[in-house]
């Protein structure tokens, strides 16, 4: 689409609409037609949940918004297909998470790169991981967990291999040098009984998993894995603060969702894109959404989310190449 | 109890029936349709239930939920297309009883089945959920994989003629599971760098492919027959066939519950394992497979029998068994409910009404499927010449709308080849889509109980679980061992 | 596979189809086993118990079907199978008629996103139609109304997104 025409298009229209006191100006305004909210998972999981929410908020902005399931690959088969392009690219946003980054680190002969390929919205949601172990664990702190898994051998589970929680403990066990061993399991779904009985001693579960079990006291919660405390568990420290003895300083891993494009987005596209993205996020809908899944508003902006991204493919990159997960 | 005008007040809303009502028939019509889910109607439906009253919400969820079990059967009696994973079972009797002129017989078997299950679930879910939720947090890595184990043994009795036969295929679906990604290492397995194959194959197509397509194949393969005008009506059920199918259909929802009630096992293993427990111990054993109305009642009694006990782990742990309970959850959590412990101190009220809607769900479903059995039954009078082009035709786009993916296509045409070769060759599908479910879970179970065990190997024994599935597999292997030298002495044939 | 006509007996020659499945399947189970295992599935230097490893499960089911393969197939040569009713039945079928289900077939398999759902189905179904020689004019039109009515329930009301056709647009 040509940027002229889109300026001479809105300054006639602006003409016409003076002129003639006509309500509509949305034609010529991007979307103008249907967008696509591209979920590289399968229907059910956080992804999901949170993509179809914001659809719904997005649409009093944008008119129809649709969401569409493309799961394949960890994330890796939808993301390959938005960075193609193709004829609906520019009606095309794909609800990006942790996945997009480590997808990009564990998945071999991948054709796009995760960031350069794309243009950059906003990070919409950001929901903690946080560090639990059974309420029958001999741990109380996180200094006694590392203390013991350095002297013996414990296990973490995971929804799955590459899956944030999975990442967020094998970071820990690369900055403690713990050892400790990754239990994969198939979704939240299998992988929660087994830690609320105790099979495995320890896990960096997503908040709106755990929380309830943290509140009727079957889990303890250790630490948030973020950089600064949850306002839903005031009183548990980041994984950061109670472990800088152990070479934990600089720890901070989250799950994220945020929305991308492909890289030939028009300005003005990404411009409405974002205004709108804000403008749901200031909404009370919005707000009273969050708490339900333990989570906090995302941050990162446009360039400042570009970074946050790049840096995360530079971080689980190095993780995966440590923890020895196959590229 | 106290509060018992506050439940109807919340429970008696106009609302919530129509949610119920709508639900199910949503449920058992995209249910029936090959490729679409419950899953993915569950999904579709989430956003329309943001601005509803939080029981209507889970009330429209739970409706299309069990719609679609029931949905699932319809096409597999009638074109041997499963509709859903979970019907794949219900075909080994109830499509041999269409084409024999029965599809009425078979449809109602798995309709009244269906709706005997459910109820059963559903008083479990009710009276039982704090109980099983127990048993439930009891199964670890060691149980479940002696679950798996036991499971496994029902390839035997599904097998057709041919025991070998049926292990070749349970070999060839368990090597087929394997491609993929692994598990643990996330090293490739039988990739060969197509990132289609990233993640295992998709369930879908295969299942779509093993069963309809061969159908399809055979009918252009096969000397051109006249079609024959069976009165689609058909005889209906008799008392004597419920009566006979009773014990099964019992049998199988408790089955259902109990499978249910353990997160990740799922509708399929139980619908298999509710068959082949009722083959075994039918008087009419040698009839399974060849079109046995009790077959087509133990299969659905299974899979419906999960379909309210997959709540017990949601209501009461706030764990999803499966995908379907996940988006559940989700409504849940939208709603700023948690499922849980808590839910029960804090919207008992909610709670029982949510319970009095499954309750009635049931009754709904006994009149929408007699109704959809009505109006579906009508496709068993089409001349194949004109059905099988028009079933292909939803094959494709429903394996496409799967993942949105031309490459499910291809798997699914090429697994229609495979089925067709084991059609031809006395190969019995059902094997291989055991092995191909069972064969992930057996290998997870058995390395996550090795890694717990940091090991100790007598974790595999740690308690009065593992030693039940033990005893039952055991028990199971023994069976098939002494028929085979019964059926071996009698008949003199070598 | 045709072995009838050199054996009129009810049973089958030392060339039958359980002889010769077995042969086949032992073939297949042997490269699975020595080649496309060790060659496609990688064993990382972590791996301390072989129960763990990748490749245990594909090998133990790979044995498994060499195993009773070859039961299969000294079975069969050894104890020639029945003939079945259902053999003469698939004796000479009109090329016609399976060559154009094979078309029907590729022209979902590989033309599906480029004439989009829309026009592929009406291709395949009419192939289909054709194939069985079906007389009535009307019942063509049915090839032309279902696929279209279908795609359209999918993509309006079910909301599933078909390909539209990637040569039209």
């Amino acid at each position: 689409m040509n940027r002229l025409i889109v300026k001479l298009t809105s300054v006639m229209t602006l003409a016409a609409a003076v002129t003639f006191p006509i309500p509509s100006v949305a034609a010529s305004e991007w979307p103008a037609d249907t967008v696509k909210l591209i979920v590289p998972y399968s229907p059910g999981g956080t992804t999901d949940i949170v993509s179809r929410k914001v659809a719904d908020l997005l649409k009093e902005e944008l008119g129809n918004v649709v969401v569409e399931n493309r799961p394949g690959a960890g994330s890796t088969v939808a993301t390959g297909q938005l960075a193609r392009g193709g004829r609906d690219a520019d009606h095309t946003i794909l609800m990006a998470s942790p996945g997009h980054a480590i997808g990009a680190a564990i998945y071999p002969g991948l054709r796009y790169d995760p960031v350069e390929d794309f243009r950059f919205i906003r990070n919409v949601i950001s929901i903690p991981n946080v560090m639990v172990v059974p309420a029958s664990s001999a741990y109380n702190s996180l200094a006694e967990f590392v203390e013991a898994a350095r002297n013996g051998e414990v296990t973490f589970s995971s929804p799955g291999v590459g899956s944030s929680v999975h990442m967020s403990g094998e970071l820990f066990k690369t900055m403690t040098g713990a050892n400790m061993i990754h239990v994969p399991f198939r979704g939240s779904g299998e992988a929660l009984p087994a830690l609320l009985a105790g099979d495995v001693d320890v896990a960096f579960e997503n908040m709106p998993t755990v929380l309830p079990h943290i509140k009727s006291g079957k889990l303890k919660a250790l630490a948030v894995t973020t950089t600064k405390r949850s306002p839903f568990l005031p009183d548990v420290p980041t994984v950061a603060e109670a472990g800088s003895d152990f070479g934990l300083a600089g720890y901070k891993t989250s799950a994220w969702f945020g929305l991308i494009t492909h890289k030939s987005m028009p300005d003005d596209a990404v411009l409405k894109l974002r205004t709108s993205v804000a403008d749901v996020m200031a909404g009370e809908s919005f707000k009273s959404f969050l708490p339900q899944l333990g989570a906090e508003p995302g941050e990162e902006d446009g360039e400042v989310f570009r970074t946050f991204v790049a840096e995360e493919v530079v971080k689980w990159d190095g993780v995966a190449q440590q923890a020895n997960v196959k590229k | 109890m106290e509060n018992f005008s506050e439940v109807l007040s919340i429970f008696l809303s106009v609302d919530n029936f129509i949610a119920i009502a709508a639900g199910v028939l949503i449920g058992v019509v995209v249910g029936a349709i090959p490729g679409l889910t419950a899953t993915m109607a569950v999904a579709l439906a989430l956003p329309f239930t943001f601005s509803m009253e939080p029981v209507t919400a889970i009330l429209l969820l739970v409706g299309i939920y069990k719609g679609g079990m029931y949905g699932g059967s319809i096409t597999a009696i009638l074109i041997r297309t499963p509709g859903s994973p979970a019907s794949a079972c219900t075909l080994l009797d109830g499509y041999p009883l269409a084409q024999q002129g029965h599809a009425k017989k078979a449809l109602k078997a798995a309709l009244y089945s269906s709706c005997v299950a459910d109820v059963i679930s559903n008083v479990a879910l009710i009276f039982f959920a704090a109980y099983l939720a127990k048993i439930a947090l009891n199964f670890g890595p060691p149980e479940y994989f002696w679950l798996i184990c036991f499971s496994l043994t029902i390839i035997i009795s599904i097998s057709g003629d041919s025991i070998v036969k049926g292990l070749i295929a349970a070999g060839l679906g368990i090597i087929v599971s394997n491609i993929g990604l692994d598990a643990v290492y996330g090293s490739q397995r039988l990739t060969f760098d197509n990132y289609n194959l990233m993640d295992r194959i998709s369930f879908v197509p295969l299942l779509i492919g093993l069963f309809a397509i061969p159908e399809i194949i055979e009918f252009y393969t096969s000397k051109v027959v006249p079609h024959v005008r069976s009165a689609v009506s058909g005889a209906s059920l008799t008392l004597a066939e419920c009566k006979r199918s009773l014990k099964s259909v019992i049998r199988g929802s408790l089955i259902g519950v109990i499978i249910g009630a353990i997160p990740g096992t799922g509708a399929t293993a139980a619908a298999f394992i509710s068959y082949s427990e009722a083959k075994r111990n039918s008087p009419n054993k040698h009839n399974f497979g060849k079109g046995e109305v009790e077959g087509v009642a133990a299969a659905e009694a299974g899979n419906n029998g999960v379909a309210g006990a997959t709540l017990i782990p949601l209501l009461s742990l706030g764990i999803p068994g499966d995908v379907i309970t996940a988006i559940i959850l989700g409504a849940f959590m939208i709603h700023g409910l948690t499922p849980g412990p808590v839910l029960f101190q804090e919207n008992l009220s909610l709670v029982y009404a949510l319970f009095c809607g499954i309750l009635l769900s049931s009754v709904v479903l006994l009149v929408v499927g007699n109704a959809a059995i009505r109006y579906f039954s009508l496709i068993a009078d089409i001349p194949k010449a004109i059905l099988l082009p028009i079933v292909l035709m939803f094959c494709v786009y429903g394996a496409y709308a799967v993942n949105n993916s031309t490459f499910d296509i291809g798997l699914m045409m090429v697994f229609g080849l495979l089925g067709f070769v084991f059609n031809r060759t006395g190969i019995a599908a059902a094997p291989f889509l055991i092995g191909f479910i069972l064969g992930p879970m057996f290998e997870d179970n058995l390395r996550r109980t090795l890694l717990i065990s940091k090991g100790d190997p007598l974790v595999f024994f740690r308690g009065p679980i593992a030693w039940f599935f033990i005893a039952l597999t055991v028990a199971s292997l023994l069976f098939a061992v002494r028929r085979y030298w019964k059926s071996r002495k009698v008949p003199a044939t070598a | 596979m045709k072995q009838t006509d050199i054996n009129h007996s009810e049973y089958h020659g030392r060339v039958n189809p359980n002889s010769m499945l077995g042969a086949a399947l032992v073939i297949l189970a042997c490269i699975f086993i020595f080649y496309l295992v060790p060659q496609y599935i990688e064993v990382s230097g972590m791996v301390k118990n072989p129960m763990m490893s990748p490749r245990f499960l594909p090998l133990l089911a790979g044995w498994m079907v060499l195993l009773c393969s070859l039961i299969l197939l000294v079975n069969g040569l050894l104890w020639p199978p029945k003939h079945t009713e259902a053999e003469a039945f698939h004796a000479g079928i009109p090329k016609l008629r399976w060559v154009l289900m094979l078309a029907a077939g590729a022209v979902y398999t590989m033309l599906f996103e480029q004439l989009g759902a829309i026009t592929s189905g009406v291709i395949a179904t009419f192939m289909l139609f054709l194939a069985h020689h079906l007389r009535h004019f009307s019942i063509y039109l049915l090839a032309l109304l279902f696929p279209v009515v279908v795609s359209l329930l999918f993509i309006y009301l079910l909301n599933v997104p078909l390909p539209a056709g990637m040569l039209w647009e």
